[in-house]
């Protein structure tokens, strides 16, 4: 990991709401392969942090460079297209609409009729794919056609996950993923992770719970008042250790 | 069995009611008859079809009718004053397409609610259609090259049906395999997620009621040629009927969802229900009646039939 030149690396990011000032000169890299969780209490700065990093907003000072290169991201789906995938909790799903169609939603596959330039949706070519990505993240579904709002919620999860597969995105940050999940909801989200993380992708975390935190994560990025003041190995540390410092705002495990 | 009741139900009671009109309604079953009523479908069923797809895209046109007078209106003037029927076909539409754009306009850059930016323009469209006539009705020997667009036939159809066959198509094709119309259905569906996938979610609504507005175009101009006459109250009662068809189609084969094949058929049930009642010699209003439980029952139907779905995981 060291040595390497990172994947995304953020200079001085700022980011104020008018007389506000939510995240204060965060220098932050993350590394290709890396699993980075970002913890701090509510009002630490972290979501927006996440929503600069997600294209959501545009940072007030600072820069990102990804792959060494200075970004913008316009939007979250110019993030997207530059490899930065967002698994939102609840907004990115449209419930009614089938599992193929969440999937390529925005970007749908087409396949030409009789002539070249009349394009139509290659429905077969987008559930083989949809199918092949639920595949890879081990989740045994076999009909492409279901609502996602049949799905148990790691299902749903692991929908989302197949939509930054379909983009391919380099990096995928994960807001809270398993809140609201129940045991075994959250041990197959946990795994989609492990297995996201075992091809080779880069994860950021957003997590207020410090197991899934110390299970899945390489480093822990803590936020408070603004300010990174925790960026570390997570390798010898606990949850209690982890809700400590976010608690009393210092670096120093309990 | 539930999902069968669910997606098929109120299309097979349609059907026993076509059935029940066959047996008991006089001359119900006769050639003329059913073409008929498969012509007076065919208005319904493309005004209908511009509401399903303003619906797609999770917006209201309330404005068709209206819109449609006025683009009768609109159409009956220029061909009465002998203009060429051509250019009185493209005003009509002109004018119902600058409506649909307009109450795009108001919807996504205004951010007015459709519901009450198409009232505006409801009233904005029926003021005009009094406007052009003075409050009378247009009426004349038309030429032929005019009517004959709605009352002639075509390699033995009537022109009417395969004009309804056109747009229905246009819209079955257009919903179902183009990525313009997923793009329509995923911002109907989940305005957020489409956006956040990169959808340009308000142009999509911009194309969902100009649709509407240029089907209520299509429709007047076949209705004009139909009665070879246009008034500016011509296609007001068309707007509930317009309605109850969307609701009634979104019972059956897609339940919940605005659906191309549910429109066109409940257009058919509707325009049935209407003949056979009076072909059995009900009153006019019971029509009226009708109307309103099939509007209020088509919804509480959906509703149910979606709880089900939410709960069978």
């Amino acid at each position: 990991m060291t040595g390497s030149a990172p994947l995304l690396s953020l200079r001085g990011i700022g980011k104020s709401y008018g007389p506000v000032v939510a995240v204060r000169e965060v220098d932050l890299d993350i590394h290709r392969g890396e699993v980075v969780a970002i913890c701090g209490d509510n009002g630490a700065g972290k979501s927006s942090l996440i929503k600069v990093i997600s294209g959501a907003e545009e940072p007030t000072s600072g820069e990102m460079s990804l792959k060494g290169e200075r970004v913008r991201f316009a939007s979250p789906h110019d993030a997207l297209e530059k490899g930065v995938a967002t698994i939102y909790q609840d907004l990115a799903l449209a419930p009614r609409l089938s599992i193929a169609q969440n999937v390529f939603m925005g970007s749908e596959l087409t396949r030409s009729v009789v002539l070249p330039f009349l394009r139509v949706l290659d429905k077969k070519r987008m559930a083989s794919e949809a199918q092949r990505f639920l595949s890879q993240l081990s989740v045994a579904i076999t009909d492409m056609a279901r609502p996602v709002e049949r799905l148990s919620g790691g299902q749903r999860q692991a929908v989302a996950i197949s939509r930054a597969l379909r983009w391919n995105a380099e990096i995928i940050i994960m807001d809270e993923p398993t809140a609201a999940l129940g045991v075994k909801e959250t041990a197959l989200v946990l795994d989609l992770v492990r297995r996201l993380k075992a091809d080779g992708r880069t994860i950021i975390l957003i997590s207020h719970n410090m197991r899934d935190v110390v299970a899945l994560a390489d480093r822990v990025v803590i936020m408070g008042a603004g300010r990174k003041f925790v960026d570390r190995p997570v390798e010898g540390l606990t949850p209690d250790d982890l809700t400590h410092m976010i608690m009393s705002g210092n670096a120093r495990a309990a | 069995m539930r999902e069968l009741i669910g997606r098929y139900g109120t299309a097979l009671a349609g059907f026993l009611l076509v059935a029940f009109f066959v047996a008991f309604a006089p001359n119900f079953a006769t050639p003329l008859n059913i073409v008929n009523v498969l012509k007076d479908t065919s208005f319904l069923a493309i005004l209908a079809l511009g509401f399903t797809l303003a619906f797609t895209v999770a917006e209201l046109d309330l404005s068709v009718a209206e819109v449609a007078s006025l683009s009768a209106v609109v159409c009956g003037w220029l061909v009465q004053i002998q203009y060429p029927p051509a250019v009185a076909v493209a005003a009509a539409l002109g004018v119902a397409t600058v409506f649909g754009a307009a109450n795009g306009f108001g919807v996504t850059r205004l951010r007015i609610p459709s519901l009450i930016m198409t009232l505006g323009t409801a009233a904005i469209a029926k003021g005009c259609a009094f406007m052009i006539t003075q409050g009378v009705a247009f009426v004349g020997r038309w030429p032929t090259g005019f009517t004959g667009l709605a009352r002639g036939n075509t390699l033995g159809l009537p022109n009417l049906v395969l004009w309804m066959a056109g747009v229905t198509l246009f819209a079955y094709v257009l919903v179902k395999w183009t990525r313009t119309g997923a793009h329509m259905v995923a911002t109907g569906e989940a305005d957020e997620a489409a956006r956040l996938a990169g959808i340009a979610t308000g142009r999509m609504k911009r194309i969902g009621l100009l649709l509407a507005g240029v089907c209520a175009g299509i429709m007047a101009v076949l209705l004009a040629a139909n009665l070879s006459s246009a008034a500016p109250n011509m296609a007001g009662d068309y707007l509930l009927y317009a309605i109850a068809a969307v609701l009634l189609g979104m019972t059956m084969f897609e339940p919940g969802k605005p659906n191309v094949w549910g429109t066109v058929y409940a257009a058919f049930v509707l325009k049935v229900l209407g003949n056979g009642l009076v072909l059995l010699g009900a009153p006019y209003y019971v029509q009226d009646i009708v109307l309103g439980v099939i509007i209020i029952g088509s919804v509480a139907f959906s509703a149910s039939a979606m709880k089900k779905a939410a709960f069978k995981v």
